[in-house]
């Protein structure tokens, strides 16, 4: 293999004839060289990163994407906090990523109760711990102000952070019925969750 | 690879700054953005359970003071005072998309916000609840679209009540 002395020949490998004028030093003389300008490409590098820094968000997955669930729109930009999620598809309802009833079976169901049984055990269940966490002082100490203000019955104002305390996110779909809406509210509000999170998609 | 700067006559100083590692943070930036970028923006409505089938110091506020109620159907919606029982019926719009009247849903929302009943800041209060039957079902996009009209026009403390639980509610 012969040895070449060191310096730029990528224009004698590769024949980049279109790349190069015709009157130019590279078309001239075999020792042709060729710069690749790299200012385009380094530009749309920052403004991607600039964009992607501009979307980036720090607080987390919260929400997990359901195959079937296409969430309600609207303009609030109240940002979502961490609770326990009750997922309604247009087939199933489930909390915490487990299955608890299909939603036809939940709207066949016309019970006095107007609750959803399997559900309320869970949220019932769930809802003794984290008052027991709550009394503790368990939960983060950025909350511990918003649950001081929950005991004195202070409502938070928009944007605030709510205590955890009887606090979930309902994420349903948006052509589920109002019927099924309403047994999980009164279902949520029995087993003790009094503050809902109504997940939705912004405009 | 590098980029010049002043070049020029003899003499002259000629720097070459070295962009090499300046495309590699950045690559690496991009890539680690694309991974982590979230795509869906995801917002939330704060409501609490209400009504008086669900909360019972809710009838005892009832007498006290007058309360803003939104009753949503299939084909209109109906926004009522407790006590006064006036109501004002906002059918659904006529039209091959028949879509709900939320236009004159918001003006009615704001002329009840500057009425005399909620000039104190602290009444933001309404409740809401959506009547719906197999024949005649409302979607939750509905619910969700007045409660959000809502809150824009001023009424922070949404409730989500259920039809027999408003306190003021139409005769039909």
């Amino acid at each position: 293999m012969p040895v070449h002395s060191a310096g730029p020949r990528l224009y004698r490998s590769v024949k980049f004839k279109h790349l190069v004028r015709e009157s130019g030093s590279a078309a001239g003389s075999r020792n042709s060289n060729i710069s690749l300008n790299l200012t385009p490409f380094v530009d749309m590098m920052t403004i991607l990163v600039t964009f992607l820094l501009m979307v980036f968000s720090s607080t987390g997955q919260l929400l997990e994407a359901q195959k079937g669930l296409d969430l309600p729109i609207a303009e609030s930009r109240e940002t979502l906090q961490q609770a326990p999620v009750i997922i309604v598809t247009k087939s199933d309802i489930t909390y915490q990523g487990q299955l608890i009833a299909t939603v036809e079976s939940v709207l066949r169901d016309d019970s006095p109760t107007f609750k959803i049984d399997a559900l309320f055990e869970r949220l019932d269940a769930a809802a003794k711990k984290i008052k027991e966490d709550v009394a503790n002082g368990k939960q983060p100490r950025d909350l511990n102000a918003a649950c001081e203000k929950a005991k004195n019955n202070i409502r938070p104002a928009r944007g605030e952070v709510i205590c955890p305390d009887g606090l979930a996110i309902l994420q349903a779909d948006e052509s589920t019925d109002a019927r099924l809406i309403n047994k999980i509210v009164n279902t949520a509000k029995a087993a003790g969750f009094d503050n809902l999170l109504f997940a939705v998609k912004n405009k | 690879m590098s980029a010049s700067i002043g070049a020029g006559e003899k003499g002259s100083v000629n720097v070459e700054l070295n962009i090499v590692p300046f495309i590699d943070l950045m690559s690496c930036l991009t890539a680690f953005l694309l991974v982590t970028a979230v795509w869906v923006n995801i917002a939330q409505i704060n409501i609490q359970p209400k009504g008086k089938t669900r909360d019972q110091a809710q009838v005892q506020q009832d007498d006290e003071h007058v309360t803003l109620s939104v009753l949503v159907q299939s084909d209109r919606i109906w926004v009522g005072l407790s006590r006064v029982n006036e109501f004002q019926d906002i059918p659904k719009k006529t039209g091959p998309e028949g879509d709900q009247d939320w236009e004159k849903f918001e003006a009615t929302l704001k002329e009840h916000k500057t009425s005399a009943f909620f000039t104190n800041p602290e009444r933001n209060d309404l409740e809401i609840a959506a009547e719906s039957t197999t024949a005649a079902p409302v979607k939750y996009q509905d619910i969700i679209h007045a409660m959000d009209i809502a809150v824009k026009v001023g009424f922070t403390d949404v409730g989500l009540s259920d039809p027999q639980g408003l306190a003021a509610r139409p005769s039909l």
